[in-house]
């Protein structure tokens, strides 16, 4: 029998999977930059890999946040009327947690990448050098942020469930946001360059650690000792040593809210000139030094 | 650090192999021509687009395989190849998908799901190659491809490429430091020296036919080539017994050889004309293989 | 003075046996160690350079053992596959430096020689850190050679070499073992070992598969028949004439001519010439399709 083209169809069909090409769009830098941001991002919790590596961002992540669950329900139950902390105040308080996140971050971001080789592989594609350098840092940077301002958020709920007045919880909270991301940025910015100068993780988790936890020693002694010694001089410009007392200095000179660490007297034009030229300076140098370690780095 | 100069070439497509000196500049070309570095003098133009303003839009297109180590160790391949073919500007699903059947083309099957650090040369070297392959590019740059694999090993990566070459329909550049290699998949070969193209020269004529054949005989050796040298032929023994060189003057000649060796009742082991070699390119004036056939 | 004789060797890490039960004499002249990636080549090479002594068996050049035998490593050179080296020596300091560590009469002159040998005296003066992979490899050649070794171990020499230094090594490979040295070495390059080895060892997996010259390892697998590339003016009627005699147990038509398969490699080559003649069909090229030592290599790895 044999089929002839008015028949009925012969479903029988082999299909050709060889090399398919591509002819859809493709969407360059700006897709390229976004995707290696987002990568940074999962990476820093954790996302995407196998277990193993969840644990210690995520163990922090409780860390850092049980704290203000706790607080919250003191508030509420002690019938406090206003939180014991402030929304600014949470993260210097919290300063080690922080810096511990960061220092197990920074080197995965980056110190892998030097040490598996990769630059060549990322040049190759359409972005260019400095393309790398910030999508590392923003992406690590909003995984600080998200850090922070997990906690943050947790007292905001608090205060509402405790029916503090709603407006003025959600403003300042909104300040807390703000100075979280200013945080997030400056320690991240110091972190990666720190952790650009080595392949070897191990090291890299110990100098970012070593570095912030000696200068926040460093400063709060200066930032006392000063004070205590000299009647005319204030120590508390001393609090630029310290990423963290530089920031809390900052949100008592932006938004007049108490310093966590330092006398409760209002902050001068001065200090507020100096303490936001030293965070634009000092943020601008970090992200220079990474543009121009990269430059070197990883050639095709 | 070796510059590139006066480097004009028309790198046909195909498979074209590059080949130089340590040092001769070819990393170098890889870079002007990816875009990520002017070159001193001169210009530079690939698939249409000028290296010098156009770096973005050639990196779209084209695929490089370093001959470094490149590849992150904790990561599946499946992973990582997902995020190379997104950094390629592969929207989301269709990087998917492409990772996938790219796998399944330079053959990583189950071991795409464990973590690369696990991977044996071989499979490391099949990533490298999948992640240049994995955004469908016009072009690809292989350098060194198959660096530290076992004879099995590089005789599947050079099946791979001559498959890209054929089947995918994508043309490659491959740099390597062996000839045979080269003389085996490529179509056109590329010298550089000191940053300077030496040479640039088709496979076939650079392992055309030279003018002699090669016999080997069982047994009887002498006989048969004295009887050739009575027909006027011109004969040279060779180092292997048995084996001897006549020079290709007439087209009969292998018809000569046959007609002796049977009338001898001699067998034939081997019959082949000999071809030029890559390796001649590289031999100086001095040392270079004598073609004349003494007798 | 330059014969490695293992006996019965193995060794093993663990549970991992990297060399498994194998007996091997290396003599005077070029020898070739061949075989997959993880056969055991380097625990081999470590073996004889006294680097590790073996599990059980003996490891002895000329009768005396190697491992902790200050006396053998005189007699020795090895040229690792590590790249590591002190990154800001220069390359003369490295290799006067080992001269010196051998206790040699004349340092400066030996390392000289030896970098004369390895052409790296226009080099010699820079940092090694500064070095390319094909320099790197010249230079730990040098420090291998200082000493002027009887017997000169070699891991992947060539690997990272451009095709004139891999001449210029070949060449200098094949002189030293034409001067009686005994020079061993591991490639996955199989054109250059068929070049200048006259010995092959093929590990597998651990096992000795096989030693000797690989053109009488070819003739000693006679369970494998014997494969032929033809190309003549006639190849169907040849097919024909082949396949009526009886010499050939299979053959096929290609694009290019004919493949033959003969398990009685005497009878064919015999009849070959006979029937073309016979047929008035020119011969144009009659090639042994596996003889070559990939063929051979390819073979040994699969069985």
């Amino acid at each position: 029998m044999t089929t002839t083209p008015g028949d009925a169809v012969n479903d029988s069909v082999i299909h050709d999977i060889g090399f398919r090409h591509y002819d859809g769009p493709r969407l360059g830098r700006g897709w390229a930059f976004r995707s290696l941001l987002l990568e940074t991002l999962r990476g820093a919790f954790g996302l995407g890999r196998p277990a193993k590596v969840k644990i210690m961002p995520w163990v922090l992540v409780g860390i850092f946040t049980v704290p203000a669950v706790v607080i919250v329900a003191v508030t509420i139950f002690t019938k406090l009327d206003s939180l014991p902390i402030s929304y600014t105040a949470y993260p210097v308080a919290m300063s080690l947690i922080v810096s511990l996140f960061l220092a197990g971050r920074a080197p995965y971001a980056v110190s892998r990448d030097l040490r598996d080789g990769i630059m060549p592989l990322y040049l190759s594609r359409p972005i260019k050098r400095q393309d790398y350098v910030y999508a590392k840092f923003l992406g690590l940077a909003l995984a600080v942020f998200i850090f922070i301002a997990t906690p943050i958020t947790v007292l905001l709920v608090g205060s509402l469930l405790a029916t503090f007045p709603v407006g003025h919880e959600v403003w300042t909270w909104l300040g807390g946001m703000l100075m979280a991301a200013v945080l997030a940025c400056l320690i991240t910015s110091i972190s990666l360059v720190l952790a650009s100068f080595t392949k070897r993780r191990g090291l890299g988790v110990a100098a970012v650690l070593a570095t912030l936890v000696l200068a926040s020693g460093f400063a709060n002694v200066l930032v006392s000792v000063v004070d205590m010694k000299s009647s005319r001089t204030n120590g508390s410009f001393f609090a630029v040593l310290d990423p963290y007392l530089l920031v809390d200095t900052l949100s008592g000179a932006w938004l007049g809210v108490d310093r966590y660490n330092g006398p409760s007297q209002p902050i001068g034009a001065v200090e507020t000139l100096f303490f936001t030229a030293a965070l634009v300076v000092l943020v601008g140098g970090m992200l220079a030094i990474l543009l121009r370690r990269f430059r070197k780095v990883g050639g095709v | 650090m070796t510059a590139v100069s006066n480097l004009t070439v028309d790198l046909p497509a195909g498979v074209v192999g590059l080949v130089g000196a340590n040092g001769a500049g070819k990393s170098t070309l890889i870079k002007i021509l990816l875009g990520l570095m002017p070159p001193t003098s001169g210009t530079a133009s690939i698939l249409g687009f000028d290296c010098l303003t156009d770096g973005l839009a050639i990196r779209e297109v084209v695929g490089y395989m370093p001959e470094s180590e490149c590849l992150p160790l904790d990561v599946a391949a499946t992973e990582f190849l997902v995020h190379m073919a997104r950094m390629s500007g592969l929207p989301a699903n269709i990087a998917r998908e492409r990772a996938a059947d790219t796998l399944r083309h330079v053959g990583l099957y189950e071991e795409r799901y464990r973590p690369i650090g696990g991977y044996s040369t071989g499979m490391k070297q099949r990533v490298k190659l999948a992640q240049a392959l994995v955004h469908d590019p016009q072009l690809v740059f292989l350098d060194e491809p198959t660096n530290g694999l076992d004879p099995a090993g590089r005789d599947e990566m050079l099946g791979l490429i001559a498959r890209i070459s054929a089947d995918f329909g994508i043309s490659v550049v491959v740099t390597s430091h062996l000839l045979g290699e080269l003389e085996r998949i490529s179509d056109h070969i590329v010298v550089i020296e000191g940053g300077v193209l030496q040479r640039s020269t088709s496979t076939a004529d650079a392992t055309r036919l030279s003018g002699a054949l090669l016999v080997e005989v069982t047994d009887q050796a002498d006989a048969v080539m004295a009887r050739l040298r009575e027909r006027g032929a011109k004969v040279a023994a060779s180092a292997a017994s048995g084996t001897f060189a006549v020079e290709m003057s007439d087209e009969a000649v292998p018809s000569w050889v046959v007609t002796v060796v049977a009338d001898l009742g001699v067998g034939l082991v081997r019959l082949q004309r000999r071809r030029h070699h890559l390796a001649e390119i590289f031999q100086t004036e001095a040392d270079a293989a004598p073609q004349e056939v003494q007798s | 003075m330059s014969t490695i004789e293992l006996g019965g060797v193995s060794r093993w890490f663990g549970n991992v046996v990297a060399v498994n039960d194998v007996t091997m004499i290396v003599g005077p002249g070029v020898t070739g160690l061949l075989g997959p990636n993880g056969a055991g080549k380097s625990t081999l090479l470590s073996m004889m350079s006294g680097f590790l002594p073996p599990s059980s068996g003996s490891v002895t050049l000329d009768g005396t053992p190697i491992w902790r035998n200050p006396d053998m490593y005189r007699m020795i050179g090895l040229v690792p596959e590590a790249e590591a080296m002190y990154d800001s020596m220069t390359g003369e300091e490295f290799v006067l430096a080992n001269a010196r560590l051998h206790k040699l009469a004349n340092p400066a002159a030996a390392a000289i020689a030896a970098l004369e040998q390895v052409d790296m005296m226009d080099s010699r003066d820079r940092r090694i850190g500064e070095f390319s992979k094909g320099m790197k490899q010249r230079i730990k050649m040098a420090t291998a050679l200082v000493h002027s070794p009887k017997v000169l171990l070699l891991d992947e020499p060539f690997n990272g070499m451009d095709p004139r230094q891999r001449m210029h090594l070949l060449a200098l490979l094949q002189r030293l073992g034409s001067e009686g040295n005994t020079v061993l070495f591991s490639s996955h390059i199989l054109e250059e070992v068929e070049d200048i080895a006259g010995t092959i060892e093929v590990v597998v997996a651990g096992r000795q598969a096989a030693s000797g010259d690989f053109r009488s390892i070819r003739r000693l697998m006679t369970e494998r028949p014997h494969q032929y590339t033809i190309a003549s003016s006639d190849n169907r009627t040849l097919a024909a004439a082949i396949i009526g005699d009886g010499s050939a147990d299979a053959v096929s038509l290609t694009a290019t001519g004919l493949d033959v398969q003969a398990s009685d490699f005497g009878r064919f080559v015999h009849a070959l010439p006979r029937l073309a003649h016979g047929a008035n069909i020119s011969l144009f090229d009659v090639t042994p399709a596996d003889e070559s030592l990939e063929s051979v290599f390819s073979y040994l790895v699969s069985r």
